[in-house]
């Protein structure tokens, strides 16, 4: 078996899209950091103090007037009580929540990049991986070896996890590397809040934890890896069923974008959230963003991710170890 | 040549969307032969031998390979079995030598030594390590045979395999192709809807036509039954008795008389017949290649 | 070389895999297992101080009358001010609001613990603030009831609270001029507005002898600005001032300060 995902890692590499892959991420990085840093500067302008804890300090009692009005709710209360203190942590550890390291940038950029960017670019790699062995016959010489086709397809599974495994690793050694040039390299330990839940339209605190920056990272990393490794299963079906790598680029694309403009005109039509496609934004659970539809979660999103992954995963192989090839 | 077969195909039928492709074929490829596969383009030449080696799945029959049966025994029947099904399509990115050596691994029995015996049965030494888009479609042609060859096959299947060569390398092909049968006591078998083809290298072939096996003999026999002589003579009966003193006659059917063509004879026993006062109505010689011997059996469906 | 990065992108690709799912295994562990206990982060205290100056920095603090509520651009009279300064001095000006709504005199006081307070007292060069109006009035609640028992002892904390508010600025900072802008009375145009007037004018009055034991500390009367149409520039609550009320204390102030930037340059 090792020998298998050896041969479909040489493929993968000798086809060039890996490095075209790290090529695409690292344009886009230059891109998003000059954003980025464009974005702060304007802000500071805004604000006409240079000095970003007077910036803070506004927040801070910008919060403490929120807190002080009678008709807030208790739940609401909470939150903005456990972001004061992590506003005044800030302060009193002299860490400037606005003007960024890289570790900030790289969970800014994975945050907006998960529900589009990644599983496009993860797309990109997995949509030929079985289809272009059949649009240039060479599965005719591949299914007639010594070898079970589960076997074969499984090998090339395993790529494609690999292979989204380096897409991930890219992104995120590419982002850091990039955008520290501008925002300097540290920042690894600021304390970012986590755990919020929202039920109806009350926001869950009970479980609001503070957690250090490398920490929060590295949870939306995984959370990233999962998102991709669904996109990449359901692509991987596709190229199973579809001898056309561009049709398959073509649906995925569509599924994609869709589940993008779904994500904001859904809310009301509830059984949208059991498409994969609306499910794809993992990391607004983990900062607390607003759920598109109401009954979203995280375990929800990822159940729903789940079951059309494995979904994806048995008919791809069912139907690659019956289907004659022509 | 051995009793074991190298090959069995026995009753096999593929049904597509409840119409019947394939309807029984049957025969058998002995070691060190050169079996052909005869028949005009969507006859099932192809189909038969992508069940043959597992890409389709048979609706019935039974398929072994050196004993090993396809469905049942996948692994070990494809142990002994290489092919090129179609044209030689290798990956275009990877060197002649990346394709062989990915094909090679899939096989843990296959030493990497056999890598280098392989480049060399084909002579390919020169280019090996150059990417397969910068070869010829010849060059192709030997990657794809040496891919064929690396797992020692006892079995070599070969679909159309002079398909887009030149002349001088289809008499290369051929040549190595009798080659190996001869010195590896392999058995090949090579489709095409080229006659030539198939009478030049096979020693025996099979014609298939919309899904049936039409006739299968040895060439020599197909070749020496074509050359013959069909005579409409009146009386019959005497001109028969005249005719076997000279030569084997059979009775053709609609009262016709078949003699072998001999071509400094059929003067001589012309003059016989007319000097015996028999009247030769017709005199022609039986269709002069296999190819109006396909057309015969098959009922005049057309090659291309 | 092509071999070496086969071989190197796979582990790489190995090592990654294993990395993200140990992420993905502590996103499980972090976000489903309940009942964490929100640590409170520890106070570190060490404020840098940097000084920075070729702005007219104006540090705001007190109440929702410094907030600005009720103003309908959520500038307040400190936001009119500046925009006044701005045009007048021609100088840049920094504005640094700290003022809390329903602030009142003891809550400023500990507001004024918190050590960025302190350090933007002692940068700033204008100091303006507001305190005084919950202790009084208690969200309206107090003159309602008119009960002059509670009103004095309100009175008497309020008035050791704005010292020690007073000793405290003037520690930070000893020479910015502090402005302490007086109340007006919301009331002056219900029934009880003669018993309500006298009140605040009394209180005004205490606060702004207090004001004069110190040096620098100006206190700007509001009163007579509210005293005739109070109406009209008050915010639909019928207490805190409206836009237009705003601007009339923002002009107030801004005429004290110009006097004031004037002199010191002269």
């Amino acid at each position: 078996m090792i020998n298998l995902v050896r041969n479909e890692m040489l493929k993968l590499l000798r086809k060039k899209r890996l490095y075209v892959i790290v090529l695409i991420i690292a344009f886009l990085v230059p891109l998003f950091t000059y954003a980025q840093f464009k974005t702060i500067q304007e802000q500071r302008e805004k604000l006409g103090a240079q000095d970003w804890r007077t910036a803070l300090q506004q927040e801070i009692t910008d919060t403490q007037n929120r807190l002080s009005s009678s008709r807030l709710q208790d739940e609401w209360r909470k939150y903005l009580k456990i972001r004061l203190s992590q506003q005044q942590y800030y302060l009193e550890n002299d860490i400037d929540p606005r003007a960024p390291g890289a570790p900030t940038f790289m969970r800014v950029f994975v945050e907006n990049s998960i529900d589009l960017l990644l599983p496009l670019l993860v797309m990109v790699i997995v949509a030929d991986l079985v289809s272009s062995e059949a649009s240039g016959g060479t599965i005719k010489l591949l299914l007639t070896r010594p070898v079970k086709r589960w076997r074969i397809l499984l090998s090339k599974y395993l790529a494609m996890l690999l292979s989204v495994s380096f897409i991930v690793l890219s992104v995120a050694v590419l982002s850091y590397l990039i955008s520290g040039v501008v925002f300097g390299y540290g920042g690894w330990n600021m304390p970012l809040l986590t755990g919020f839940a929202v039920s109806g339209d009350e926001l869950l605190t009970e479980n609001v934890h503070i957690v250090p920056q490398w920490q929060y990272i590295l949870m939306e990393f995984g959370l990233v890896w999962y998102v991709c490794v669904i996109v990449g299963t359901l692509t991987f079906m596709l190229s199973v069923l579809l001898r056309s790598t561009a049709a398959v680029m073509g649906i995925m694309l569509a599924a994609l974008i869709a589940g993008a403009i779904l994500v904001n005109m859904v809310s009301s039509w509830e059984s949208a959230k059991y498409f994969f496609m609306v499910n794809l934004n993992l990391t607004n659970y983990v900062s607390g963003m607003a759920t598109p539809i109401e009954g979203m979660s995280l375990g929800f999103s990822m159940a729903v991710l789940a079951v059309w992954g494995i979904a994806g995963f048995i008919i791809a192989f069912v139907t690659f170890s019956k289907r004659d090839i022509y | 040549m051995s009793n074991n077969p190298a090959l069995e195909v026995e009753n096999l039928t593929k049904k597509i969307k409840g119409k019947q492709i394939i309807k029984g074929v049957s025969f058998t490829l002995f070691p060190g032969e050169v079996f052909g596969f005869l028949g005009p383009n969507g006859a099932g030449k192809t189909t038969t031998i992508r069940m043959i080696v597992g890409l389709i799945s048979p609706t019935s029959g039974t398929i072994k390979i050196g004993g090993k049966n396809v469905r049942t025994q996948f692994t070990e029947a494809m142990k002994h079995l290489g092919c090129i099904v179609e044209n030689p399509e290798l990956y275009p990115y990877l060197t002649g030598w990346e394709n062989l050596e990915h094909f090679a691994k899939m096989d843990p029995s296959i030493p990497m030594t056999r890598l280098q015996e392989v480049v060399d049965l084909v002579g390919m030494h020169n280019r090996i390590h150059d990417r397969v888009s910068t070869y010829s479609l010849g060059m192709r042609q030997r990657l794809g045979i040496a891919q064929a060859l690396l797992g020692k096959p006892k079995v070599l299947i070969l679909d159309e395999p002079t398909n887009g060569l030149d002349p001088a390398g289809i008499r290369e092909m051929r040549e190595f192709i009798r080659q190996l049968a001869r010195d590896e006591n392999l058995s090949v078998l090579v489709s095409s809807h080229l006659l030539s083809e198939i009478q030049l290298m096979c020693d025996r072939v099979a014609i298939i036509s919309k899904g049936a096996v039409i006739r299968t003999d040895s060439v020599e026999k197909l070749l020496a039954e074509q050359e013959r002589v069909i005579w409409k003579a009146e009386p019959i009966d005497r001109a028969k008795e005249l005719l076997l003193e000279e030569t084997e006659v059979q009775e053709g059917i609609d009262g016709t008389l078949i003699t072998l063509y001999n071509e400094p004879l059929l003067p001589q026993w012309n003059e016989k017949l007319v000097l015996a006062g028999v009247k030769v109505k017709e005199m022609r010689t039986q269709l002069p290649s296999l190819e109006d011997l396909f057309l015969e059996v098959t009922g005049g469906e057309t090659i291309d | 070389m092509k071999k070496y990065t086969l071989t190197l992108v796979s582990f790489v690709s190995i090592a990654a895999s294993l990395l993200w799912l140990f992420g993905l295994g502590w996103t499980f562990q972090d976000q489903f297992s309940a009942n964490k206990k929100f640590d409170q982060p520890k106070v570190k205290t060490d404020s840098v101080t940097s000084k920075q100056d070729d702005a007219l920095s104006i540090f705001a603090l007190g109440d929702s009358l410094t907030r600005g509520t009720g103003d309908a651009d959520g500038n307040g009279y400190t936001g009119y001010l500046s925009d006044l300064l701005k045009k007048k001095s021609e100088q840049e000006i920094t504005l640094v609001n700290t003022a809390v709504k329903g602030e009142t005199s003891s809550g400023l006081l500990k507001q004024m613990k918190q050590s960025e307070i302190q350090r933007q007292a002692k940068q700033a060069d204008v100091i303006v603030m507001t305190i005084g109006g919950n202790d009084l009035f208690q969200q309206g609640a107090a003159l309602e009831s008119l009960n002059m028992d509670t009103i004095n002892s309100q009175k008497q904390l309020y008035l050791t609270n704005v010292k020690k508010i007073y000793e405290q600025l003037r520690a930070q900072n000893e020479e910015a001029v502090i402005y302490h802008v007086g109340l007006y009375n919301p009331f002056s145009n219900l029934p009880d507005a003669k018993t309500t007037s006298s009140i605040v004018r009394d209180w005004n009055f205490q606060t702004a002898e207090m004001a004069a034991n110190f040096e620098n500390i100006i206190y700007v009367p509001t009163f007579d600005l509210f005293q005739l149409q109070v109406e009209n520039y008050l915010y639909t609550d019928q207490f805190h001032p409206n836009t237009e009320g705003y601007k009339l204390i923002a002009e107030r102030v801004a005429s004290l300060i110009t006097f004031e930037q004037e002199g010191n340059e002269s």
